[in-house]
């Protein structure tokens, strides 16, 4: 199956819940994304900056920046109180909206 | 909240650690893309391929840095100072590119200003300190006289209070005149502009008097009022320095001595078309002072102008017609004293309620017209202008191909390019309209004195309209002159631009350029027929045979000031006058007058034995004069002869007729010897001695007024104490001398006046002066900014084509060929807007046609001397470059590149 491009929207909602297990950097969230979908959603990378950007600019997320693993300087981000709010209320609403759609889905 | 806060210190980083910010996020992508290349590399790739998979799967990196700036929020702010920092660098490298466009739009633009500042006086603005201009309205009656309808907005006094009194829909009513008058006494004495108002004038303004108080309703009582004055304030400081102290003192308006009570604020002019006055005086004062105890019922005087202020809740039409309905009564009341006026219903009177402003009324002016005309003219200028500008413009954005396409390749968005480029047009229109507000500052003085007198001028650049108005033509011309290049380099194709040098086929005359010059010579073309056809017409109106030597003659009077003078009096006052001005060395010719051409004219009924209905006939003007009347001012004898020293009072009656009332009432008869009768039809016998040539006396363009001469010893009456003195020189030097000496004979308050003939004719003729200047000075400018874009233009596709063209030269084409070839080129450009501003001229000319003076629109001479003007100027504008194309050299040409 090719990887589907990801819905309007849910980008943000990947990034909190990736940053919810520890810090990470840009491109580790990107692997992480690619490798838990089991290759199924690709992240264009070029869109996953502005998104990092975004939400730290609404206070869900915080940027440090700290050592990698080969001692290279990296900009790693973790989430705020805000954002771990902001995460469980997003994942609510997702899944009445998934469970919905399958529902609508099922009857029909 | 907390959100909210942290929004706002994230934006403030962004403002003010924007490098910061900037490295850092070079370094955060860069780190992503060394750990996606490691990635590949530990997949068993070479570095160089893992780094080409990493940059490939990541995307424009420019557009990623650019996206993620937008999330920061000042942008727009952010971009625009970098595009403005842009875009003033590369304006100021090309200094000479630069000036030129500023040059270019700051002329545009500003002879739009400046036309502006007038049109708006003439048509659009009321006076600031009016109160709720939107209620009021300028009253105008018509009825059917001599089976034409007329229109007019003089009315008598008693219809002013017949209108008061009867109507419902009417708030208040203001009646008030302007005209000129004496004031002062003695030596000071001087022609003034005063206004009469009625008491209720001044609240229709929120002006209040800067000293004392206006004059109220009780100054303004019927019959006699109060001699009381208000000063106008630009006459209180000339004439009292300012003093405050004037209030109590007297002054001498007309022949009244009336107490000073109060100072008008400064600018304040009321509801004036000519100018600020220098007092204001109530009406019931002036008109006894004028007409005696009788003015309140004397429906025959005609003076006054009214404006009324609708009630709320009362539309204009049903005010009118409350106002038919007033006017109708009020024509019944006048008929009982006068039945000749017939019945309101078959006079079909009525009352329209006009614009505040004569100029948009009924009876505007030929001024109003032409400036609407100039109006437009101006603002061709500005398209022409844009389109140079455009033009400039594109010719850049073509040469900047290149750089477009390796900005775009680097990730740049097309949208960012574009803004890059407006706001370049922008910078370079707001800064041709700050010139351009300059040149209308400087240069509309001039203009500005043909329409305002010198206390209304207000300077254009503070004037807040003007400036507003100046400000969105700036923005529209921004957007006019950016968007084409601008479009146009957004479109561009990337791979091409990058691929070839301009050696390959790049030679491409834009055809966005082609028409924006098509377009320039077309409405250039159109404008220069427009200024032909007003030359024409001037000099028409200037060559006009008036049917006199206006330009050598003085016009001079008395004004008794109410001096009461019996005939016998009288007469010897006009004879020592004449005399007077006779000794005076220059003067070769005086003569009494009772008419004045353009100044005042008498008219009185006529009977001729056997021609009926006379008034259908034409307007027929009496003057009287002396013996020396035709010698004095060169009205020419055609047939028969004047009168002279023979004719006196006892002598039989005899009168010069104009060849066209010659023509009018007897046409092809001998008019010698007819009879005519003057003021009733049982009056004796005057008989037709001579025929005059027509002259002109109250319009350039009436055909259908004429002209009867009688000499001033039968008259009747003694003639107004006023002279035309023929001199030999310049009419304006013998103005002073003149009146001085004529002073000399003045009895009691009375004073001298003169005047150059010329000076009353002018108003009559300015309009054509105005259009003329003005048409051939825009015309002028649009000829100059066409042959610039036309040379552009060619010298760009020169440069383009140097390589062709050295091919060309190379395989044996003779100099001569080249030239040909480049200029023809040119040349075509401006056949094709020939063609079509000719066309359009044509098409537009019924609009012209009652602009002109004798002068037919579609002047054949006018439409060739335009072709070939335009034609040298594109040989003109296209020489150079062909030249230069001609002597290129075929080697350089081939290698280069």
């Amino acid at each position: 199956m090719p990887p589907i491009d990801l819905p309007q929207g849910t980008l943000d909602l990947l990034i909190l819940k990736a940053l919810s297990l520890q810090p990470m950097h840009g491109w580790a969230i990107s692997e992480r994304l690619h490798q838990v979908s089991r290759t199924t959603l690709q992240v264009p990378q070029g869109s996953l900056y502005p998104a990092l950007h975004r939400l730290e600019r609404r206070g869900l997320i915080k940027a440090e920046w700290g050592a990698s693993d080969n001692n290279r300087k990296a900009k790693y981000y973790e989430l705020t109180r805000a954002g771990r709010k902001q995460l469980a209320a997003e994942t609510d609403a997702w899944e009445q909206l998934t469970t919905a759609v399958a529902l609508v889905l099922d009857q029909a | 909240m907390r959100q909210a806060l942290n929004d706002l210190r994230y934006r403030l980083r962004a403002l003010f650690r924007r490098d910061a910010m900037d490295h850092e996020l070079e370094a955060e992508l860069q780190f992503h893309l060394d750990k996606e290349a490691d990635k590949h590399v530990r997949a068993g790739l070479s570095p160089d391929e893992a780094r080409r998979r990493a940059r490939a799967s990541f995307g424009a990196r420019e557009g990623v840095k650019d996206d993620t700036r937008d999330v920061r929020g000042l942008v727009a702010l952010e971009t625009l100072v970098q595009d403005v920092r842009y875009a003033a660098r590369g304006l100021t490298a090309r200094p000479v590119f630069t000036a030129g466009i500023v040059l270019t739009l700051g002329l545009g633009l500003g002879a739009n200003a400046a036309m502006f500042g007038i049109v708006d006086r003439l048509l659009f603005r009321t006076p600031d300190d009016l109160r709720d201009p939107s209620t009021l309205h300028r009253v105008y009656t018509s009825f059917l006289a001599d089976g034409e309808k007329r229109i007019d907005r003089n009315l008598a006094f008693p219809v002013y209070l017949d209108f008061a009194r009867a109507s419902r829909s009417i708030e208040a009513f203001s009646a008030f005149q302007t005209l000129q008058t004496a004031v002062g006494d003695g030596a000071e004495t001087e022609q003034m502009r005063v206004t009469v108002a009625s008491a209720n004038y001044f609240p229709l303004f929120n002006a209040r008097p800067i000293h004392g108080r206006f004059f109220n309703a009780s100054d303004d009582s019927l019959p006699v009022g109060s001699p009381v004055v208000v000063l106008g304030y630009g006459f209180w400081r000339a004439r009292y320095g300012g003093d405050p102290g004037v209030l109590g003192k007297t002054l001498r308006v007309g022949q009244t001595v009336r107490t000073i009570i109060g100072v008008a604020p400064e600018g304040f002019v009321g509801l004036n078309d000519q100018g600020v006055p220098a007092a204001w005086i109530p009406i019931t004062s002036y008109a006894h002072e004028r007409r005696g105890t009788a003015y309140p019922a004397n429906y025959g005087w005609s003076w006054l102008e009214l404006v009324a202020r609708r009630r709320p809740g009362v539309s204009v039409a049903a005010a009118e017609a409350d106002l038919t309905l007033a006017f109708h009564e009020s024509w019944r009341r006048e008929a009982v004293s006068q039945p000749g006026i017939g019945t309101p219903d078959s006079a079909r009177a009525a009352v329209t309620l006009g614009p505040l402003q004569f100029n948009r009324g009924p009876q505007a002016g030929q001024d109003a017209q032409v400036a609407r005309w100039i109006l437009g003219v101006s603002l061709i200028v500005l398209l022409i202008a844009c389109a140079n500008v455009a033009n400039l413009l594109l010719s850049r954005a073509v040469s900047r191909q290149r750089e477009i396409a390796v900005r775009l390749a680097l990730g740049v968005s097309r949208a960012r390019l574009i803004r890059q480029l407006l706001t370049e047009s922008f910078i370079l229109a707001v800064a041709g309209g700050v010139t351009g507000l300059a040149f209308a500052n400087w240069g509309s003085a001039a203009l500005r004195s043909f329409y305002f007198t010198a206390e209304e001028s207000v300077a254009v650049a503070s004037d807040v309209r003007t400036l507003l108005f100046a400000g969105v033509a700036t923005i529209v011309v921004a957007l006019l002159t950016g968007l084409v290049p601008a479009l146009q380099a957004g479109r561009g194709d990337l791979a091409g631009a990058l691929k070839v040098g301009s050696r390959e086929g790049t030679y491409r005359r834009g055809r966005a350029r082609v028409v924006l010059l098509v377009f320039q010579a077309t409405l250039s073309v159109v404008l220069l027929v427009g200024a032909g056809l007003f030359v024409r017409s001037l000099r028409n109106v200037q060559g006009f045979r008036l049917g006199y030597d206006a330009d050598r003659i003085v016009f001079a009077g008395a004004n008794l000031r109410g001096t009461r003078l019996n005939p016998g009096d009288l007469n010897a006052l006009n004879e020592r006058m004449a005399r007077a001005a006779r000794e005076i060395p220059g003067v070769t010719h005086v003569s009494l007058a009772e008419s004045v051409p353009f100044y005042s004219n008498e008219s009185r009924g006529l009977w001729v034995p056997g021609v009926d209905s006379i008034r259908r006939r034409g307007r027929f003007v009496l003057q009287a004069g002396g013996p020396d009347y035709f010698a004095t001012l060169g009205t020419r004898i055609l047939r028969g002869r004047a009168f002279d020293e023979s004719d006196r009072a006892g002598s039989p009656r005899v009168v010069v007729v104009s060849d066209g009332m010659a023509r009018a009432l007897w046409e092809n008869a001998d008019p010698i010897g007819k009879c005519i009768r003057i003021s009733a039809d049982t009056a004796p016998c005057t008989t037709v001695i001579g025929v005059a040539e027509e002259v002109r006396l109250r319009t350039l363009t009436d055909a259908r007024e004429y002209t009867y001469y009688l000499p001033a010893t039968q008259y009747g009456s003694p003639v107004s104490p006023q002279l035309f003195v023929r001199i030999q020189g310049e009419a304006a030097d013998f103005v002073d001398p003149i009146r001085r000496r004529l002073q000399r004979e003045m009895p009691g308050s009375a004073f001298a006046a003169a005047m150059p003939l010329d000076r009353l004719i002018d108003p009559a003729r300015r309009s054509w002066k105005f259009g003329a200047t003005m048409f051939v000075a825009f015309g002028g400018l649009a000829l100059v900014l066409a042959a610039i874009g036309l040379y552009s233009l060619i010298a760009y596709d020169v440069a383009q084509r140097t390589q062709e063209l050295g091919v060309r030269l190379a395989l044996g084409a003779s100099m001569g060929d080249v030239v040909k070839l480049v200029m023809s080129s040119g040349v075509r450009l401006v056949v094709v807007g020939l063609v079509l501003g000719g066309g359009l001229a044509l098409w537009g000319s019924r609009w012209m046609e009652s602009m002109m003076f004798q002068q037919s629109p579609r002047d054949p001479v006018v439409f060739g001397i335009v072709t070939l003007v335009l034609l040298a100027v594109a040989l003109l504008a296209s020489f150079g470059p062909a030249l230069r194309a001609a002597r290129v050299d075929p080697n350089t040409a081939l290698r280069s590149d």
